[in-house]
This record gives C-alpha cells, sequence and structure tokens, in this order.
C-alpha cells in the first residue's frame, strides 16, 4: 500500500527515563487504514514508543509527524472514570471534542452496540462492569471519537482467550469498516498476525526496530491454520528471537 | 418519561436515608438514658434532668431574642466555614498541583495547626475587639488546615493514568480538572467539610463567650453569670442540635448524592 496517504511518521527518535535509553533511531510510519502491530519483549519500551506517537510524552530526540485531525487511546487498563456511568465514559472524547449532548448520546448508544454492550449496562458505573465489559467501554470510548489513527497498547492482555478473540475480530471489523490507521501493541505473535497488516519488532537492546515484514493477506480473512504457520514460520527467524527466549526481562 | 423514574429514585433515596437516622435516634436515647441517671445522682443543680433542659428549650425558642442570638452564631459560622473551606481548599489544590507551592506553604500550615484556638481568640480581641469578626476569624485559623491537608492530598494522588487518557482525547485542563481530579477531590473534602462545620458552630460559640460579642456564646455567659444552669444545658444542646442538623441536613444528602458512583461499587448488603 504504498502510494496511500501518510498519516503518521516517527523519524529518527529516541528517548531515554532518567538517563537510561530506551531505544535510539526509531523510524516508523502508518500510512492511510494501515494496521501496524508493533511487537516486542517485556519492557523493551513499546508503551514508552506509543506514548510518544500518540503525543502524550515527547520524545528526547527526532521528530513524530501527524497528518490526521484526531487519534484515540486504548490503554492497556480500561482507564474508565468511576464517577461517570458507561454511557457518559463512550462519550468523554466526545465531550472534550464539545460535541452536543444529544450527538453524544446518539453516538454513545451506537457505539456500545457496535461493541456488543446491553443497552441496560450503559447506566452502570464501571464497578457494575465485568473486567471485558470495562475494556469494550474503553474501545467503544475510543472509536466514538470517529478517529483518523487508533492507538492500542496490549489492550486485550488481561481478558481469556475466547473474549480475547471477540475483541481482536472486534478491532479487525472497526478498521475495515472505518479505515482508520492503527498501531496495535502487544507482545503475543499470534496476536499481531491476526490483526495487523505489518509487523514491527523493537529489538530488546537500545537500536531500535529489528525487523519489519508484510503479513500477507487482509487482516480478518486469515484463519487459524494460516496464523498459526506464520507465527511457527517466523518463531524460527532470528528477528524474532528476542520474544522467545527466556528471559523475559531485558536485563540492562 | 424519565422524569417520573427519576422522582421515584429521589423519593426512595430519601425515604432511605431518614429511616436511616433511626439507628442515630437511639443512641441519642441512650445517651438521653445515662445523662437521666446522672441527674438523679448528682441533683439538678450540676446536672439538670432532660426534661428540665427540654422545658428550659421550650421557653428559650418562644423567646423573640434567642432567633435573633442564633441567626448571629449562625451567621458568623456560616461566614467562617464558608472562608475556612474557601481559601483552606483553593490554597490545598494550589499545593498539590505545585512542589513548589506545597514546599511553601506545609510549614506555614503546620505553625497554625500548632497555635491552640484560645491563643487566636486573644489576639483576634486585640485586633478586632468585641465583634463578630474575632469569632469569624478565630473559625478561620481553627478550620483552615483540616481543607488545607483534604485539598493537598486529593490534588496530590490523583490518577495520572486517568489524566494521561484525558489528555489523550485532547482535554483541555479546565474539562481534566472538572472530570478527572475534582470528583476525586471532593472524596477528600467532604471529612474535611464535614469536621469543620462542627469546629465553626463551637468555636464560634466559644469565641462569643470569651469575647463577648453576643450570639450563643454571649447567652451562655449571662446563662452562667445567673447561675441559671437548666438555661445553660439548653443552649449547649441547642448548638448541638444546630451542628447536628448542618451535618445531616446539609452536608450529608449533598455527599450521598455526588458520591453516587461509590454507592455502586459496594457489595448488596452494605448497601442501606
Ligand atoms: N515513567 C518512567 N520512568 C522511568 N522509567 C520508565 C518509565 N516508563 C517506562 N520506563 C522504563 O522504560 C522501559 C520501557 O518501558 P515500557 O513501559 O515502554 O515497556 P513495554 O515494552 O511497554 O513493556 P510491557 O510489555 O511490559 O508493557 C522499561 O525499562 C521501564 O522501566
Ligand atoms: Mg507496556
Amino acid at each position: 500500500m504504498g502510494c496511500e496517504a501518510m498519516k503518521l511518521a516517527l523519524e529518527s527518535v529516541g528517548h531515554a527515563f532518567l538517563g537510561r535509553p530506551v531505544f535510539e533511531k526509531l523510524d516508523l510510519s502508518l500510512v492511510e487504514g494501515e494496521v501496524v502491530a508493533l511487537i516486542g519483549p517485556s519492557g523493551c519500551g513499546k508503551t514508552t514508543v506509543l506514548q510518544i506517537a500518540a503525543g502524550l510524552i515527547d520524545p528526547l530526540r527526532g521528530r513524530v509527524r501527524r497528518a490526521y485531525r484526531r487519534h484515540a487511546v486504548v490503554f492497556q487498563e480500561p482507564r474508565l472514570l468511576p464517577w461517570m456511568t458507561a454511557r457518559d465514559n463512550i462519550a468523554y472524547g466526545l465531550c472534550a471534542i464539545g460535541a452536543s449532548a444529544t450527538a453524544r448520546v446518539e453516538v454513545a448508544e451506537r457505539r456500545a452496540r457496535e461493541v456488543g454492550l446491553h443497552p441496560e449496562d450503559l447506566d452502570k458505573f464501571p464497578v457494575e462492569l465485568s473486567g471485558g465489559m470495562r475494556q469494550r467501554v474503553a474501545v467503544a470510548r475510543a472509536l466514538a471519537v470517529d478517529p483518523d489513527v487508533v492507538f492500542f497498547d496490549e489492550p486485550f492482555t488481561a481478558v481469556d482467550v475466547g473474549l480475547k478473540r471477540a475483541l481482536q475480530d472486534l478491532v479487525i471489523e472497526a478498521a475495515a469498516r472505518e479505515h482508520f490507521s492503527a498501531l496495535f501493541v502487544t507482545h503475543d505473535l499470534a496476536e499481531a498476525v491476526r490483526v495487523a497488516h505489518r509487523l514491527v519488532v523493537l529489538s530488546g537492546s537500545v537500536e531500535g526496530l529489528a525487523a519489519s515484514r508484510v503479513i500477507e493477506g487482509k487482516p480478518g480473512e486469515r484463519n487459524d491454520r494460516i496464523v498459526f504457520e506464520m507465527v511457527e514460520t517466523w518463531s524460527r527467524d532470528p528477528a524474532f528471537h528476542a520474544l522467545f527466549d527466556g528471559e523475559r526481562e531485558r536485563i540492562r | 418519561m424519565k422524569l417520573v423514574p427519576r422522582g421515584l429514585a429521589l423519593a426512595g433515596w430519601a425515604g432511605r436515608y431518614v429511616w436511616s437516622g433511626w439507628a442515630g435516634v437511639a443512641g441519642l436515647f441512650c445517651l438521653a438514658a445515662a445523662w437521666q441517671a446522672g441527674h438523679e445522682f448528682y441533683g439538678s443543680f450540676v446536672l439538670p434532668s432532660p426534661l428540665e433542659t427540654l422545658q428550659a428549650i421550650s421557653v428559650i425558642v418562644r423567646e423573640p431574642s434567642f432567633a435573633k442570638v442564633a441567626r448571629e452564631t449562625a451567621e458568623r459560622s456560616l461566614a467562617g466555614f464558608v472562608l475556612a473551606v474557601g481559601i483552606g481548599t483553593t490554597a490545598g489544590a494550589i499545593a498539590g498541583y505545585s512542589f513548589a507551592a506545597m514546599r511553601l506553604m506545609r510549614p506555614i500550615v503546620t505553625v497554625i495547626l500548632g497555635v491552640p484556638p484560645i491563643a487566636w481568640i486573644v489576639l483576634a480581641l486585640i485586633w478586632f475587639g468585641s465583634t463578630g469578626a474575632s469569632a469569624v476569624m478565630t473559625v478561620v485559623v481553627a478550620a483552615l488546615p483540616i481543607s488545607f491537608a483534604g485539598g493537598l492530598e486529593g490534588v496530590a494522588t490523583r490518577d495520572r493514568a486517568l489524566d494521561a487518557m484525558a489528555r489523550s482525547f485532547g482535554a483541555g485542563i479546565w474539562m481534566r480538572f472538572r472530570t478527572v481530579t475534582a470528583p476525586h477531590l471532593i472524596s477528600y473534602l467532604f471529612p474535611a467539610w464535614t469536621t469543620t462545620a462542627g469546629t465553626a458552630w463551637k468555636v464560634t460559640v466559644m469565641a462569643e463567650l470569651l469575647s463577648n460579642s453576643g450570639g450563643i456564646g454571649g447567652e451562655l455567659a449571662t446563662a452562667r453569670a445567673l447561675f441559671d444552669i437548666p438555661r445553660v444545658m439548653a443552649l449547649i444542646v441547642a448548638v448541638v442540635a444546630f451542628a447536628l442538623i448542618t451535618e445531616y441536613v446539609f452536608l450529608h444528602p449533598l455527599r450521598d448524592r455526588l458520591e453516587r458512583w461509590r454507592e455502586a461499587g459496594l457489595p448488596w448488603g452494605v448497601k442501606r
């Protein structure tokens, strides 16, 4: 998809926390409608890349170019406001961009339906929802603002396998339908292969990206056997070794 | 359409709230029983019986002057409450946001906290004389540190993850304060506010008594001088009643309304 418009570009971005470098000279770009999975071992700086891309922290070096109106973030935890009902939580982003009250209610109810929430759940507070329902609300809240780019930070690590599939399908469908670009952070190779068009691996050491692979076919059209075989093939690829070797946390 | 269930919910809440008052009333009657026992042991001169006190109250409330002094005291405590809560909360919130401001204000508040209220009354008497202003000032300095601490803790412990979430949606400073920080802050402020409301009544009466500036405190000083013990008791009961009314008629219902989400998280048995 080389000819499509560039939505987001990180150009030789580097970052360090308290003088400890996390990564250097990282280049990453997203074109329109493209879902890129960012994968890497725990603690390698995936969340940091995502926060820089979403403008939540400023990179120490390099620059970020954005060519879109609006983005949304789905965090590692649902991050719902406990004092607002599910409906108001979904409408939170709309509130921030100044949508009218009627538009907020209408959009919140439509998005809730899309992510599989019952209308009666909308009047509940987050404490009254199950973990999976909370993550659904978080996804609905991100989609509610009609984003051009969505950042997902390991959104489904805390839910069980069946629900994980359902939520992944939900993201795949939404991306195909609404044609947003997405950066999908995960440490699960199978999840990356299911949802993304392209896969980039953040290496365990400081130098930045270890590999970038285009995944054949379209997300949603790959069946379980294809996904399984791709994961099998790539797990023998040296570029992916950091993901599978025994030490989970990087020791510096 | 939506008005009817909402009205029903409100009525249900009000019913439960009033009903929960029975437990409190039962406690108060236990206290009255102990009071009666004390009265029978020490006699009317030291401790008038609850009944005598009730009679004295019914006499007092019919006096036209009582309404005036009660209003005077109420206005002073309200002014003290509003100023203490306003200044304390604002300063505390600023200190919560700014590390430098916290470093600067903490010792000041510690010093204010260290000075006993009685010393403030003496100072206020020198500065303002025998006027309502000395009572108000005493309330403000006595109650300010609690609101300050509440505001500071509330802002300092705000959820930064939620704040980042709000920023990711492009929410401005004001919206983030309104939706992320303020609801969290409220839960820190309510204990401070109820304590301040109680302190406001007590300290106002004390300052009035010592500075001889009218109000219920002034009445109390007169009754003491005349050795009218039932009247002293009646005035004390009146002040306690005012403090209870402030807390249970104004502050608690407000809290229940604002913190509905917290009640939603309680397990079924614990809900009222
Ligand atoms: N606010 C911070 N202050 C200091 N160090 C930090 C901070 N945030 C992250 N780090 C460090 O930066 C490194 C990368 O963290 P990051 O959260 O980006 O990892 P991650 O790839 O998202 O890990 P995981 O898969 O476990 O979520 C880690 O070594 C972490 O200790
Ligand atoms: Mg992370």
